[in-house]
């Protein structure tokens, strides 16, 4: 079975985010974050900046004039855009990876990735509350403790996890915890950690399955985003996908079933024309 | 697995630690076996069988029950219960105790330690006096490795991202290299020990405050009555049981009452 240090290593083996990544995470994580620092810590990132201003004027903002810097690019997009941008401009070589212990080719966790950073976009504007800055990032990150534990799920233990979902009607989640004492969202925990990201992001990658044990809004949106995420893809694809949103993550979020069943669509044709904003980072 | 394998290990548990395996849960035992097999440098789960059933009083049906063991456990775990032993619990019982000033905590299946020491921090935050009483704080487990780690009070950053609030971290914990060290001086309150739930108990004071949670789960009707009454014998009067939120003493042992504290339920004794 799995060594459970081996996966923790490997989580902490991971190549790190850039250092301006980093600082950007912690700026926008800042109640007093001003789009000014912001802009500034891009310009001095030259690479960063001219991939930031590719998606500034990707097609989702065609109808804006174009812009020419990093402090337009910042303003159009807003601190929480450009951040996770940044991330998905640091993590996307990984999460391009196959993941085939899940069922992923390669691109596919990508695609996911990014289906729920546009849902965790669209949903505030259906939702009571609002999501903090950090959201963005943890919706596109949710998933990326599933890249650590898939080089691990032998075909052997993914049997187990099998039975354990057949027996005992489990989840995934469940079945990993039982079988492997850590679940997928924990691993992608350790990775945003490991990263250095704020802590409100690592909270919301750990509990996007399990919202109710931490009771932050971050993980509420998070949780949604990834069954939206699901949904869009499923739409694209032509399959049948039942949402299955916890009623208690519709509460905290002020969220009715009407507006959920708005949302969806809405946050399909969104990301049709705000996944080229990330796929041209 | 084979089927006779998987007999003689589930049997052995229910022996033992009176936990139940139906058929159906060998994806389970040989998953657990798996991971023995390989510390033990033991060849397959076949060897490990036949290694049990050649020597009866070998060191390794000791690490067959303590693989089978479930260790789930996390720093605040379900929340409430501690919410309700700040808010009602424990003033309640302060109150009740304050002429001896004498009150025990025992914590029935402490695994790695997070649960003693979550109550010790909320004992702490909240109730400092209490720990200038004659105050007792026991944790018992069935493994003795879990017992082991929990005296050091050394938590992975895994562990620690399991419900710990950072301002706690920072104010009860050190890092140690990769991992986080519990104040050592609130360690030293605790007096962890084996008990096997199951078997004979070891002699244990009279209790103010019992956590048993998501054990009882694991056992057949008749065991969870043996326990629920050896604990009923050893809560004081106003002592106060807490069981996980699927457990209850309702139509297992009546004689406990059912007390509403916070948002949690918490089991007391009926008094005469």
């Amino acid at each position: 079975m799995i060594d459970l240090d081996r996966l923790i290593a490997e989580a902490n083996e991971l190549a790190p985010l850039p250092a301006s990544t980093v600082r950007l995470a912690g700026l926008v994580a800042n109640p007093d974050c001003h789009l000014d620092d912001v802009a500034e810590l891009i310009a001095f990132d030259q690479a960063l900046t001219v991939k930031l201003l590719r998606a500034a004027n990707s097609a989702a903002s065609a109808s804006a004039a174009p812009v020419g810097t990093a402090k337009e690019a910042v303003f159009r997009l807003g601190a929480a855009q450009v951040l996770a941008l940044t991330v998905a401009c640091g993590a996307r070589p990984f999460l391009q990876s196959r993941v085939a212990a899940y069922g992923l080719d390669e691109g596919a966790l990508w695609r996911h990735s990014v289906a729920a950073a546009v849902a965790a976009e669209t949903a505030p504007n259906f939702c009571e509350v609002e999501a903090p800055p950090e959201t963005f990032t943890a919706a596109l990150l949710h998933d990326v403790g599933k890249l650590v534990m898939g080089r691990f799920l032998s075909p052997e233990i993914l049997g187990f996890i099998q039975r354990a979902q057949e027996v005992d009607h489990l989840g995934q989640l469940e079945a990993e915890s039982l079988l492997l004492n850590v679940h997928h969202g924990e691993l992608g925990g350790l990775v945003a950690q490991h990263w250095q990201l704020p802590p409100r992001i690592v909270k919301g990658i750990i509990y996007h399955h399990t919202p109710e044990l931490a009771l932050d809004v971050i993980c509420d949106f998070t949780c949604l985003a990834n069954q939206v995420a699901k949904r869009i893809e499923a739409g694209l694809d032509g399959r049948r996908f039942e949402l299955a949103v916890e009623p208690g993550v519709m509460e905290r979020l002020g969220l009715t079933q009407s507006k959920l069943d708005n949302l969806c669509p809405i946050a399909a044709s969104r990301y049709v024309q705000v996944s080229r904003r990330y796929n041209a980072v | 697995m084979n089927t006779a394998d998987f007999d003689y290990i589930r049997h052995y548990v229910r022996e033992q630690a009176a936990i139940v395996l139906e058929p159906g849960k060998e994806y389970l035992v040989e998953s657990r076996m798996q991971t023995l097999v390989r510390k033990e440098n033991i060849a397959s789960i076949e060897e490990l069988v036949s290694k049990l059933r050649s020597d009866p009083k070998s060191g390794l049906h000791r690490k067959v029950v303590d693989a089978m063991t479930t260790n789930e456990t996390s720093f605040f775990r379900d929340i409430h219960p501690f919410e309700a032993l700040k808010k009602q619990i424990v003033p309640d019982l302060m109150a009740r105790r304050a002429k001896d000033r004498q009150l025990t905590v025992w914590c029935g299946a402490s695994s790695t330690g997070q649960e003693p020491y979550t109550v010790l921090m909320v004992l702490a935050e909240h109730f400092p006096e209490l720990l200038k009483w004659d105050f007792k704080f026991i944790a018992t487990d069935l493994c003795t490795d879990v017992l082991v780690r929990a005296k050091a009070g050394r938590f992975s950053q895994l562990e620690i991202n399991r419900g710990l609030p950072a301002t706690l971290l920072v104010k009860y914990f050190t890092r140690q290299g990769a991992e986080w060290e519990f104040r050592e001086d609130l360690r030293r309150r605790v007096t962890f020990q084996e008990l096997n739930l199951v078997k004979a108990w070891p002699v244990l004071p009279p209790l103010d405050i019992v956590f048993l949670r998501n054990v009882l789960i694991y056992f057949d009707m008749e065991t969870k009555k043996a326990i629920l009454g050896k604990i009923r014998r050893l809560l004081r009067p106003g002592g106060c049981l807490l069981l996980g939120g699927a457990e209850t003493t309702f139509n297992v042992d009546d004689a406990y009452e059912r007390v509403a504290c916070d948002k949690t339920t918490c089991y007391r004794v009926k008094q005469p």
